[in-house]
């Protein structure tokens, strides 16, 4: 080894990036090579010294009021982001759905009116209920295209020499539509629903329908359910909604291992404590699996909630019954 | 014995965790799957996905512009980049390593405009987060029984940065991911969209113009 290439080593070395061979041929030159042992030396004190200047830890406020000026940018980002991901996500869900050429060619305005789902109209509501009970009538969609506004100009076209342009543009008209909760177009509008944040209400009122249908097994096998109410029982800010949540994942607790460990999260980790009780309770058909009796050992020292560890306590001396 | 040298040396500093959320701690539902869920448009995942790395993110940004309000425009604007461009994240390198290029990007253009408009002086936050003045003699509680060492310690943070301002924007960030972050030089590689060789000659000649206007300034 040269001392140019010894050199570098010493850099890698005194950082920590020098793979073992090397390190030993370089300890081999430096046995030998006085100018390379005062070489480590000065990269040595360089490296001391340059960490004289402190790393300093950003403050809490600082981090809240970052956090905060995030948020409302985010939340400020219509035609941004999320629009424009709904858009994306919708077009993908409507070559898979019955697409009828309305819903093609609009865009949907994010509020869902949470009214609009407790009332139907009454003339649907009757040819709905005089439909033959097993069959699901097509949801019935709406449009209001003199509430639509302009969402945006892609393009200006001059034809040359003339005072004749084309422009194309895009329009947001606004939607409604009348359906069961069982219907794919239904779902996928609550799947964006409870994604979104532009309202509040709409948010969680989705969140609580699609838990409702999972909890009434009504065909929620799908992944993308499962997987926002997953989401909203770890993430969201509501203990109301990941309540819901939570109960909506109640069917898949004995066959998806990843929802048993969402909910024993929950368990240990929540600070809700009904939703904690509620997890309890929830794990009963696994309460024998050896993840599950270890969760609930802690809890039943652990939790801040006497009942809740009395709770636990029961269960785990069911279970040695049991055995 | 020299052949000992080696062996104590420092294995380099330990690499630095990626930030827990405050709060009710959540951990991690599978990355891939929350990375998924955001994609998908779901903001309470997009929102987990930032507590997890906003306040490195913050710290590194804080570190290399001195300034608590440039590291808060930079963390911003890379988040609200992430938030833009989820839809391109293809899982070919990890999450981590994909917000970190933003915010080195970010940071980079920073270094150009800054040394490019030359007036712009950089300052040393301590470890309040407060504006160390580097300038007065001023002492302070913190000098406690040795105000020398406390003036001596000024003195070189001063003379750090100015070593530190004297490299190329790259060579700065480069060396800033390796010695106060903690990166390996494989990760810095990726992060800056170039090899971990080359990463590594970044580093030497980083290293050596410290060195050289360390030594001139004392």
């Amino acid at each position: 080894m040269n001392c140019d290439l010894a050199q570098e080593n010493i850099v890698l070395a005194v950082y920590g990036e020098l793979p073992d061979d090397r390190a030993h041929q370089l300890e081999q030159h430096l046995a030998t090579c006085e100018r390379c042992r005062q070489e480590l030396e000065a990269v040595t004190a360089l490296q001391k010294a340059m960490s004289v200047l402190p790393m300093a830890e950003p403050s809490p406020s600082l981090v809240a009021r970052t956090r905060l000026r995030l948020d409302e940018a985010l939340d400020a980002m219509p035609s941004g982001g999320w629009l424009r991901r709904i858009t994306q996500s919708f077009m993908r869900g409507a070559s898979r759905l019955q697409s009828a050429p309305v819903m093609a060619s609009a865009l949907l305005v994010a509020g869902l009116a949470a009214g609009a789902w407790g009332g139907y109209r009454a003339g649907l509501h009757a040819a709905v209920s005089q439909a033959p009970p097993n069959i699901t009538p097509a949801p019935t969609v709406v449009s209001d295209p003199d509430n639509s506004q302009i969402a945006g100009v892609s393009s200006i076209t001059l034809e040359p020499n003339t005072e004749n342009v084309e422009v194309r543009y895009s329009r947001l008209v606004p939607q409604t539509i009348w359906g069961t909760l069982d219907d794919p177009q239904i779902r996928e509008l609550l799947l964006l629903g409870a994604r979104g944040r532009a309202d509040a209400a709409v948010h969680d009122h989705s969140v609580d329908l699609l838990a409702q249908e999972c909890r009434a097994r009504h065909e929620c096998a799908g992944g993308p359910i499962r997987n926002t109410l997953m989401v909203s029982l770890r993430y969201d800010k509501n203990a109301k909604v990941r309540l819901k949540a939570l109960q909506g994942l109640e069917p898949y607790i004995a066959v998806d291992t990843r929802v048993r460990d969402a909910i024993l999260e929950a368990l240990l980790k929540d600070p809700d404590a009904d939703i904690r009780s509620e997890a309890i309770s929830l794990l009963a058909p696994v309460e024998a699996d050896s993840s599950v009796r270890d969760v609930l050992q802690t809890v039943a020292s652990q939790d801040d909630n006497p009942h809740i560890r009395t709770v636990s306590r029961q269960y785990l001396e069911q279970v040695s019954q049991i055995q | 014995m020299p052949a000992d040298a080696l062996r104590f040396l420092s294995p380099g500093k330990p690499r630095i965790q990626s930030s827990r959320m405050a709060g009710p701690v959540r951990e991690n539902l599978p990355e891939t799957d929350l990375i998924r869920e955001a994609q998908a448009g779901s903001r309470t995942a997009f929102d987990a996905l930032v507590r997890q790395y906003d306040q490195a993110v913050l710290r590194l940004a804080m570190h290399l512009t001195g300034s608590e309000q440039d590291a808060q425009d930079i963390q911003q604007e890379a988040f609200l980049k992430a938030y833009r461009y989820l839809g391109n994240f293809r899982f070919e390198c990890s999450f981590y390593t994909w917000i970190y290029r933003i915010v080195t990007n970010l940071c980079l253009d920073h270094l150009r405009r800054r040394k490019s408009r030359r007036e712009d002086q950089a300052v040393v936050l301590d470890s309040s987060g407060e504006e160390m003045d580097l300038l007065t003699n001023v002492s302070d509680e913190r000098s406690g029984a040795n105000p020398a060492r406390e003036l001596d310690r000024k003195y070189l943070g001063q003379r750090i940065l100015s070593a530190l301002d004297e490299l190329t924007p790259r060579e700065r960030m480069v060396f800033e991911l390796k010695h106060y972050q903690g990166l390996r030089l494989r990760t810095i590689g990726e992060m800056l969209n170039t090899t971990e060789e080359t990463a590594k000659n970044t580093l030497f000649r980083a290293t050596k113009k410290l060195r050289a206007k360390l030594a001139e300034l004392r």
